[in-house]
C-alpha cells in the first residue's frame, strides 16, 4: 500500500499533467495569444481533449463556460475549470476501438463487408446526430476505397485508429 | 427503467434503435477524429506563422540592418577604392545602369533570336495579345528580356500618369474584383482567370500587391500584371505592396529570380537592364484603390495617423524602397537611433506610406506604431471604425496575411483580408481566394486550390504533407541554433545526465529560437524520451550544417546559416551591376557587416577559409549564388534507416532555397 504523502502527490501531479494538456491544446486555438478562443471552435477543442461529448452535452459544456453575457469569446480560466472537472472525471471517455468496428457492422445489414456510399450517406446523415454536408464529403473522402468505390470499413476504422497515435 | 428481466429489453433492442446507435457512435468518434486533426492542424500552421513572423522579427530589426548596410555598401572596397583614384563608380563600370539612363535605353538593339520560341509581341498592345501571352506562359514558355524590357518600359510611363489613390468605379462594369498577394504564384493566377475571366472593359481588376517574391514565376506574374494595364489601363488597377520594393527584391528571391532567367552569361546585360527597370516601375506603382468612394483596397491597411488627403498628395516616386525613405534637404546619413530618424526624414510623410503597405490588424483596440518590423502599425478594431468613417468609407479590404481559407473578416466585418497564394506555405497549406464586388458593393468571397494532381486528398493526407514541412523547417532552426540551445540544456543539467524534463526543454526551446508554439505537443515529433518521461536532449540536434561540405567550426557555419536571407541581401546590395559576382574583399566585408549586425563574432580567417575551401573564387570574383547554394543540412542520426529519406529530405530543403525547385517557397 502507497503511503498517502505518495498518493497525495500522485494525484497532484496527475492534475499538473492534465492542465498543461488543457492549456497546450487552447493556446493553439488562442490566435490572439489573449487567452481568449472564438466559442465556435471550442467544441474542437474539447474534442481534441480526447472527450466524445454528444452535441446536446457540448452544448451544456459550452453554456457552463459561457460568460454571463456571451461575448462570442471564452475565457481560458472558465475553460480549464470545466474541463478539469471533466477529465479527472473522466467523462466522455471514447468507446474502445473494437466499437467503432462493431459500429459499422451493424450497419452493414447484408453483412457484405463494406458499405456502399449511398448506405453510408443515409445512416450519416438521417440518424441521431446528422452531419453537415462538409463533415460528410470529407468523411467520405478519406473512407471510400479509390479502386472499388464502397467503403472498406475495417480498414477504414484501423486507420481512424492509427492515425490516432501518431 | 425496467424492474424485471432487467436484460431483456437490450436483448430486443430494435434494428432500428441499434442502427442509430452505431451511428451515434460512429458519428462522434469521427468528431473526435476530426477534431484531433483539427488541432495538428493549427499547430502546424502556428509552426509556419511563427516561422513566418519570426523572420519578420528578423526585419524588425532591418530598419537598421538595412539602413546600416545601405551606408557600409556606399563606402564598400570597391566604392572606396574608386572615389580615391578619382574615378566614377560609373565611368569605371558602365554596366552599372542608373535611372536616368533608362530613358536612353534603345531596346531595337535586343535581337529577338530566331530560335525563340515564346510570345511574339507589338506595341502597342492588343487584348489578342494579352491571350496570346496567357497562353504561351501557360505552356511554360519564357518572356523574351526584349518584351519585358518592353512592357516596363510603357508601363514605366503609363503608370506616371495615375495618382496616388487610384479611383474605381462599378458603374460602367457593374461588378470589379479585388485579387490579393500572389507572390510568385502563376498557377493561382491562372485559376483566377480561368474562374473570373481574363481582365477587360467589362471584367475590371483590383491587385492589391505582393505580385514578386517567394514564388518561381514572379517575373511572369508582374509581366502580366503590367500587361493587362497596358491595354486596360482604367480597368486594371495595381497597389503596390511591400514586396513591390527594391530591398525586399533583394532579400526575398525576386532578385534571385530574375538574375537565374536573364542573366545568362552571354546576355547578362538584359539582367542588368531589367533589375533597375523593375525596381524604378514598382515605386510608381498606386497605393491604394478606393471603390465606388466606399471600399478602400490597401495592401497592408491603416493606421490612427492614415488620411487619404496626405496620401494622395505626396509625392510617392521620392520612396524608391518604403524602407529607406528619402533625406531632407541637407541631412547627411542617418546613424541609427529613432530619434535621428525623426530628424533627418519627413517622418510623418513616410508613415503615410509605411502603415497603408505594412499594417496588420490586431484585435484589441488602438494602435501600436511597429517601425521596426520594417514599418507599419497594428491596428485595432476602433482605428478601423474611426478612419474608415472620417473618410466616409464603409469597408477596408486589405491583404499582406496569409489567411487558412484565403481570406478572413476581422473588426467586426469592417475588414477583409484577402490572400490570393493558395498553398503559399506548403502544397495544402491554405485556400487562395478572391474578392467579387457587385454595383451594390456586397462582398462575396471565392475559393480555390491550386493542385497539381487531380484526385482530392483527404484531410489526414494533406496534413501530414504540411505537418512534415513544417517540422523540417522547424528541425533547420534547430540546427542553427544548435550551440545556444546545447548551452540552454545543459543548464538544466548540471550533471550531465542527458536528460531534462519536458518542461524544462520546452522552456529552451522557446527561449533560444524565439518561438511561440506547443513544444509539448510536437514533442513525438522532435525528441526522443525515455520511460520515466525524460528527455534525452541531444536526440534534437542530429542534424549537422554544412556549407559545401566544409565546417567552418559550428558557430560560424551556425551564424552563417542562421542569417543566410540577410546575407543574400547584403551580397546581392554590394553587387551594383547586378553581375551574380561580388570580389573576395566585398565578400569579406559582408561577413563582417553581418557580424557586426547579429553581434556574433565570425572571424575573416574562418571566412576565407571557408571560400577557398569551396572553391567559389573564381578569377578573383565569388559568385555568391553559387556559394549560397553550398548550405546544406545533414541529418546525423545513424542508427535507422531513416537515414536515407531525411537526407533526401534536407537536400530538398537546400533545393527550395537554391534555384532549381522554388515550387516549396522558402518560409525563413
Amino acid at each position: 500500500m502507497a503511503a498517502p504523502a505518495d498518493e497525495k502527490e500522485s494525484a497532484e501531479s496527475l492534475l499538473a499533467e492534465t492542465q498543461k494538456k488543457i492549456s497546450d491544446a487552447f493556446d493553439i486555438f488562442d490566435h490572439e495569444s489573449n487567452k481568449t478562443v472564438d466559442v465556435r471552435e471550442v467544441g474542437t477543442i474539447i474534442r481534441s481533449l480526447n472527450c466524445c461529448p454528444s452535441e446536446g452535452e457540448l452544448h451544456d459544456l459550452l453554456a457552463e463556460m459561457e460568460e454571463e453575457e456571451p461575448t462570442g469569446y471564452i475565457r481560458f480560466d472558465r475553460f480549464l475549470q470545466t474541463m478539469t472537472e471533466v477529465l479527472m472525471a473522466r467523462k466522455f471517455k471514447p468507446s474502445p476501438e473494437d466499437q467503432l468496428q462493431k459500429a459499422f457492422e451493424v450497419l452493414d445489414t447484408d453483412k457484405k463487408g463494406y458499405l456502399t456510399v449511398e448506405e453510408l450517406t443515409k445512416c450519416m446523415t438521417e440518424e441521431a446526430e446528422p452531419f453537415t454536408q462538409e463533415e460528410l464529403e470529407e468523411m467520405l473522402s478519406a473512407a471510400v476505397d479509390p479502386d472499388k468505390g464502397v467503403i472498406l470499413y475495417k480498414d477504414y476504422a484501423s486507420l481512424m485508429a492509427v492515425d490516432e497515435t501518431a | 427503467m425496467g424492474c424485471g428481466g432487467s436484460s431483456q429489453p437490450r436483448y430486443e433492442m430494435s434494428k432500428s434503435e441499434k442502427s442509430l446507435k452505431a451511428a451515434l457512435l460512429i458519428q462522434r468518434w469521427y468528431r473526435r477524429y476530426q477534431a484531433r486533426l483539427e488541432a495538428r492542424r493549427r499547430c502546424t500552421w502556428n509552426i509556419f506563422q511563427s516561422i513566418e513572423y519570426s523572420g519578420e522579427q528578423d526585419q524588425l530589426k532591418l530598419y537598421n540592418f538595412f539602413n546600416d548596410m545601405l551606408t557600409s555598401v556606399e563606402d564598400s572596397p570597391k566604392a572606396s577604392f574608386l572615389s580615391e583614384n578619382g574615378i566614377s563608380e560609373e565611368e569605371e563600370n558602365p554596366q552599372i545602369i542608373r535611372d536616368d539612363k533608362l530613358d536612353k535605353l534603345d531596346v531595337s538593339k535586343i535581337l529577338v533570336e530566331p530560335t525563340y520560341q515564346g510570345v511574339q509581341l507589338t506595341f502597342p498592345l492588343t487584348a489578342q495579345q494579352l491571350q496570346d501571352m496567357v497562353a504561351s506562359l501557360k505552356e511554360d514558355q519564357p518572356i523574351h528580356a526584349r518584351y519585358c524590357i518592353q512592357i516596363l518600359l510603357e508601363a514605366r510611363k503609363l503608370l506616371r500618369e495615375k495618382p496616388n489613390v487610384n479611383q474605381a468605379t462599378t458603374a460602367l462594369a457593374k461588378q470589379i474584383t479585388v485579387c490579393g498577394d500572389l507572390h510568385g504564384k502563376l498557377d493561382d493566377l491562372f485559376i483566377i482567370f480561368y474562374k473570373n475571366g481574363l481582365p477587360s472593359k467589362e471584367n475590371p481588376y483590383v491587385f492589391n500587391g505582393d505580385f514578386v517574391d517567394r514564388g518561381p514565376h514572379s517575373v511572369e506574374v508582374a509581366m502580366l500584371l503590367f500587361a493587362f494595364f497596358l491595354v486596360y489601363p482604367n480597368e486594371v488597377y495595381l497597389n503596390r505592396g511591400n514586396h513591390e520594393d527594391h530591398i525586399m527584391n533583394l532579400r526575398y528571391g525576386f532578385i534571385r529570380e530574375v538574375q537565374m532567367k536573364y542573366g545568362k552569361p552571354n546576355c547578362k546585360q538584359q539582367a542588368q537592364w531589367l533589375i533597375p527597370l523593375f525596381k524604378d516601375v514598382f515605386s510608381l506603382l498606386p497605393l491604394a484603390t478606393v471603390i465606388d468612394g466606399k471600399i478602400l483596397v490597401a495592401h497592408g491597411g491603416i493606421s490612427d495617423k492614415t488620411d487619404l488627403t496626405l496620401l494622395t498628395n505626396l509625392d510617392r516616386r521620392k520612396y524608391k524602397s518604403v524602407l529607406k525613405p528619402p533625406l531632407k534637404d541637407g541631412a547627411d546619413e542617418i546613424t541609427g537611433d529613432e530619434d535621428d530618424l525623426t530628424d533627418k526624414v519627413n517622418f510623418s510623410e513616410w508613415r503615410q506610406i509605411l502603415d497603408v503597405l505594412w499594417s496588420d490588424p490586431k484585435m484589441v483596440d488602438g494602435c501600436q506604431p511597429n517601425l521596426f518590423r520594417g514599418g507599419g502599425s497594428y491596428f485595432g478594431p476602433d482605428i478601423s471604425s474611426k478612419v474608415l468613417k472620417k473618410h466616409s468609407l464603409d469597408l477596408l479590404i486589405r491583404s499582406h496575411e496569409c489567411k487558412s481559407e484565403g481570406y478572413e473578416y476581422t473588426h467586426n466585418g469592417l475588414v477583409l483580408t484577402v490572400f490570393s497564394a493558395s498553398n503559399y506555405y506548403e502544397m495544402g497549406s491554405n485556400r487562395g481566394a478572391y474578392v467579387k464586388l457587385g454595383s451594390d458593393l456586397k462582398p462575396r468571397c471565392i475559393q480555390y486550390m491550386a493542385s497539381k494532381s487531380h484526385q482530392k486528398l483527404s484531410m489526414a493526407q494533406r496534413l501530414s504533407i504540411v505537418e512534415e514541412s513544417a517540422l523540417r523547417d522547424l528541425k533547420e532552426k534547430m540546427a542553427t541554433n544548435k550551440t545556444t540551445l546545447k548551452q540552454g540544456f545543459q543548464q538544466f543539467d548540471p550533471n550531465n545526465t542527458g536528460f531534462i524534463t519536458l518542461t524544462q526543454w520546452a522552456h529552451v526551446m522557446e527561449e533560444v529560437l524565439e518561438l511561440t508554439i506547443p513544444w509539448r505537443t510536437l514533442r513525438n515529433k522532435l525528441i526522443r524520451i525515455n520511460d520515466q518521461g525524460m528527455v534525452e536532449y541531444e536526440s534534437c540536434m542530429e542534424v549537422e550544417l554544412t556549407i559545401g561540405g566544409h565546417e567552418g567550426g559550428p558557430s560560424v557555419t551556425e551564424v552563417l546559416y542562421r542569417n543566410k536571407n540577410s546575407l543574400e541581401t547584403i551580397f546581392r546590395a554590394m553587387d551594383k551591376d547586378h553581375s551574380g559576382t561580388i570580389t573576395m574583399d566585398e565578400f569579406e566585408e559582408a561577413c563582417s557587416l553581418l557580424s557586426k549586425h547579429v553581434g556574433s563574432d565570425i572571424s575573416k580567417e574562418s571566412v576565407r577559409d571557408m571560400a577557398r575551401c569551396i572553391d567559389i573564387n573564381k578569377d578573383g570574383y565569388i559568385d555568391f549564388n553559387e556559394f549560397l547554394e553550398a548550405f546544406r543540412l545533414v541529418d546525423t542520426q545513424v542508427n535507422s534507416a531513416e537515414l536515407d529519406s531525411n537526407k533526401s529530405k534536407a537536400d530538398l530543403k537546400m533545393d527550395s532555397n537554391g534555384t532549381n525547385d522554388m515550387e516549396t517557397g522558402t518560409v525563413i
